[in-house]
């Protein structure tokens, strides 16, 4: 039987990232991954992560998956993909399924990453092919280059469900609906925003009644649910859709935990079924530690950061390096990762409603249970104001930990200060030169610059733009609200690409005056 | 096989493919890219179902797309309940339709 | 002993609901019907649920029901899904052949 120093079951972010603390301080390390490409979800996130600099907020998925499989190939771990652990044993045993053989490995240490699974819902009809999970669809538009469908519907407005539905329409699939069960939207307001404002209706308080179809899905009925989750009569819509996307949770993927005899709990906030570990991951077993999603469902972001603990505190508990070096830097990890646990979003604050942001604003309840802030309240969130001139507006209404739009401006114009979840205010004076970093770099695209009134009875608003095909300068077409209704008549008059905005292109249109603060979204006219 | 297929994608560009192959659908030949799931070239050609139920005789088709559910599974090659969508197609791959276990049709 | 395995707890006859026949495991086409008559017959564990009707006991392990299978035992008992323990977690976790199963590698670093 091979011995490793490290034995670490599963190469998503967080497994990657706790091989490469581990391979650097000179332990050697075996990764194992029952997929076909190491990454785990990351290669099917294209959106901007948010978070800080540190936390590489405002750089794609993919690419974070890219600069971390190549930080593992210098500190040389090694990775064997298509191994499939099918047990963990008490003692560090653990075996894998390796092509169409068993091998057993002895692990003086190991780290499960295992991730998570989709959790489901049940209804009339949902076994029919053309239900799929919300990452099925990103599974396969996003690493196979295939259309999970042409007609979506979107059960889930949580960050998964809100995220996919934009990368559906990013593919090229028209989503017909977002419904969730739960009265306000789960999700960050910024997702559910860049989605309500190409036109998706959000229906919360909803959920499906049957999927219809002999073979395949051709349509869905939802209806209102009332407070206890029951069906209010008379309160059925129908859609006519190929496809039923579901995206109503994760739950931690735990069992070789429990199989090795772990000490497991219960715990509601954490996804479900979890090792009972303390904050560096190491769980009731000495030498098994866990980083990820398996001991409670969080972001990419925190995974990763979870991970580098995992793989110092490994690391120290084998001699490989001394209590100096893991308190050092799990420190500064744990700085960061507090950095990400921090706003309406944080873990104690799941589940409960957040009525007023840090700096005592009403939150929006137009975003929390239709998916955009109504136009009478816009005005009252520290990033939108009024000036003469091109400037940014700022349309980041909830304290999440992100912060990329104060450094992305040359000009400082944009000023979130210290604490990473403040809502980003203009600062006064300052001058915007219309350079679009701003736009580009706001994770949540919610930054337009706006020229309220050009002198000739129009006004320009600067959008970031992420589908095809690209409306060209000159194109005509309407201008959409925050709530994807049609608010007037537009003329884009510039369009920019640039390496720096990383795929997101700035479109500027022309509207009446009096509409710069309506219009946030541009549809060309076929 | 284009419609339900990505040409260009706003952020990814234009994804590479492998070959371009033939394989076989319930004995009909179906154009896919080598080394895709199967699952993936089944979709692009607008094939739903998979497989029939052993006890309800109910289709199923892709559901979770990562090897985990099993519901997509099919006769590949002769061989019942293989994961397509994890499973990577080769030129001339005999995919059948699966029928409890079988690739027989049930007696109606 | 908590009320969860607490035998003589009384929890009712069985009363037809009308989505007992929604589908929970799709593997071995497992009815919400069925699986709350067993909890009726006596079968208040999770592990005893998958013996008796083999939910969780198909091709995919569970890796789809288990959570929903979970929940409903628990409403018909009465009491909150945390409090049950779950089903044992047993080599192998994912689907295998029995022939691949019982191959052991003959050398120990051969896979690459």
């Amino acid at each position: 039987m091979k011995r490793y120093d490290l034995i670490i079951v599963g190469a998503g972010p967080s497994g990657l990232s706790a091989a490469v603390e581990a391979a650097k301080r000179g332990m050697e390390v075996v990764v194992f991954d029952e997929n076909e490409k190491p990454g785990g979800q990351l290669f099917k996130q294209i959106h901007k992560f948010f978070g800080s600099k540190e936390h590489r907020a405002k750089v794609r998925g993919f690419n974070i998956g890219k600069q971390l499989l190549e930080e593992a190939a210098e500190a040389g771990v090694k990775v064997v993909l298509n191994a499939t652990v099918i047990g963990l044993y008490q003692d560090k045993e653990v075996v894998v399924k390796i092509g169409e053989e068993i091998h057993h490995y002895k692990g003086d240490s190991v780290i499960i990453a295992t991730g998570a699974a989709e959790n489901m819902v049940t209804f009339p009809g949902w076994t029919l092919p053309g239900v799929i999970g919300a990452g099925a669809a990103q599974t396969m538009m996003n690493l196979h280059g295939v259309k999970p469908g042409k007609k979506v519907l979107m059960l889930g407005s949580g960050n998964v469900g809100l995220v996919v539905s934009f990368q559906l329409m990013q593919c090229g699939c028209e989503v017909v609906a977002l419904v969730d069960a739960a009265t306000r939207v789960g999700g960050y307001g910024v997702h559910a925003a860049k989605v309500a404002r190409t036109g998706v209706p959000f229906y919360l308080s909803h959920t499906i009644v049957e999927a219809e179809g002999d073979e395949c899905v051709t349509g869905v009925t939802i209806a209102e649910v009332d407070s206890s989750f029951k069906f209010i009569p008379g309160t059925e819509k129908h859609f006519d859709v190929d496809t039923i996307c579901l995206a109503v949770g994760l739950s931690p993927m735990s069992q070789l935990l429990k199989m090795a005899g772990a000490k497991m709990e219960d715990n509601p906030k954490r996804g479900g079924q979890v090792p009972i570990c303390d904050e560096y991951g190491r769980t009731s077993l000495p030498g098994v530690f866990v980083a990820g999603d398996v001991s409670g469902i969080e972001e990419a972001s925190s995974a990763m950061i979870e991970g580098r603990m995992a793989g110092i505190v490994a690391a120290e508990y084998l001699g490989y390096t001394d209590e100096d070096d893991m308190n050092r830097n799990v420190e500064s990890l744990e700085k960061a990762l507090d950095g990400l646990r921090q706003g309406m979003f944080a873990p104690e604050n799941r589940g409960k409603l957040v009525e007023k942001t840090e700096e005592g604003i009403d939150v929006s309840m137009n975003l929390l249970k239709k998916g955009y802030v109504a136009d009478d309240e816009i005005e009252r969130y520290p990033g939108v104001t009024h000036k003469v001139g091109i400037h940014p507006v700022m349309e980041c209404t909830q304290n999440i930990p992100c912060n990329p739009c104060q450094d992305a401006c040359p000009k400082k114009c944009i000023s979130i200060g210290d604490n990473i979840t403040s809502l980003p205010i203009v600062v006064p004076e300052s001058e915007c030169i219309n350079c679009g970093m701003c736009v580009a770099s706001c994770s949540g695209q919610a930054i337009f610059l706006v020229d309220e009134d050009c002198g000739d009875g129009t006004a320009t608003v600067t959008l970031p733009y992420e589908f095809l095909p690209l409306p060209k300068e000159g194109a005509k077409g309407i201008a959409l609200g925050r709530n994807g209704k049609k608010v007037c008549d537009a003329e884009v008059v510039n369009v920019r690409s640039a390496k720096a905005f990383d795929k997101t292109n700035l479109l500027t249109m022309r509207v009446p005056k009096e509409y710069a603060m309506k219009a946030r979204f541009f549809r060309a006219t076929v | 096989m284009t419609e339900r297929r990505i040409e260009e994608h706003p952020i990814l560009g234009v994804q590479e493919k492998g070959k371009k192959i033939t394989f076989t659908f319930d004995g009909k030949e179906v154009e896919g890219y080598e080394g895709e799931p199967i699952a993936a070239a089944l979709k692009a050609a607008g094939l739903m179902v998979h497989r029939y139920t052993k006890k309800e005789h109910k289709p199923r088709g892709i559901f979770c797309a990562i090897g985990r559910c099993t519901d997509c599974v099919m006769v590949v090659d002769g061989v019942p309940n293989v994961r397509t969508c994890i499973t990577p197609l080769k030129e001339g791959m005999d995919v059948k339709t699966q029928y409890g276990a079988s690739d027989k049709p049930f007696d109606v | 002993m908590n009320s969860v395995n607490d035998r003589n707890r009384d929890i009712g006859p069985f009363v037809p609901a009308p989505d007992d026949d929604m589908l929970i495991c799709r593997c071995e086409e497992i009815t919400k019907g069925e699986i709350r008559k067993a909890v009726h017959d006596g079968m208040w564990t999770l592990t005893e649920i998958r013996r008796y009707l083999r939910t969780g006991m198909g091709l995919c392990q569970g890796q789809t029901c288990s959570k929903l299978v979970k929940s409903i035992v628990a409403r018909e008992l009465n009491v909150s899904p945390a409090e049950l323990e779950p089903a044992t977690s047993r080599v192998p976790m994912r689907p295998i052949e029995m022939r691949i199963f019982a191959n052991e590698a003959k050398e120990d670093d051969d896979y690459e």
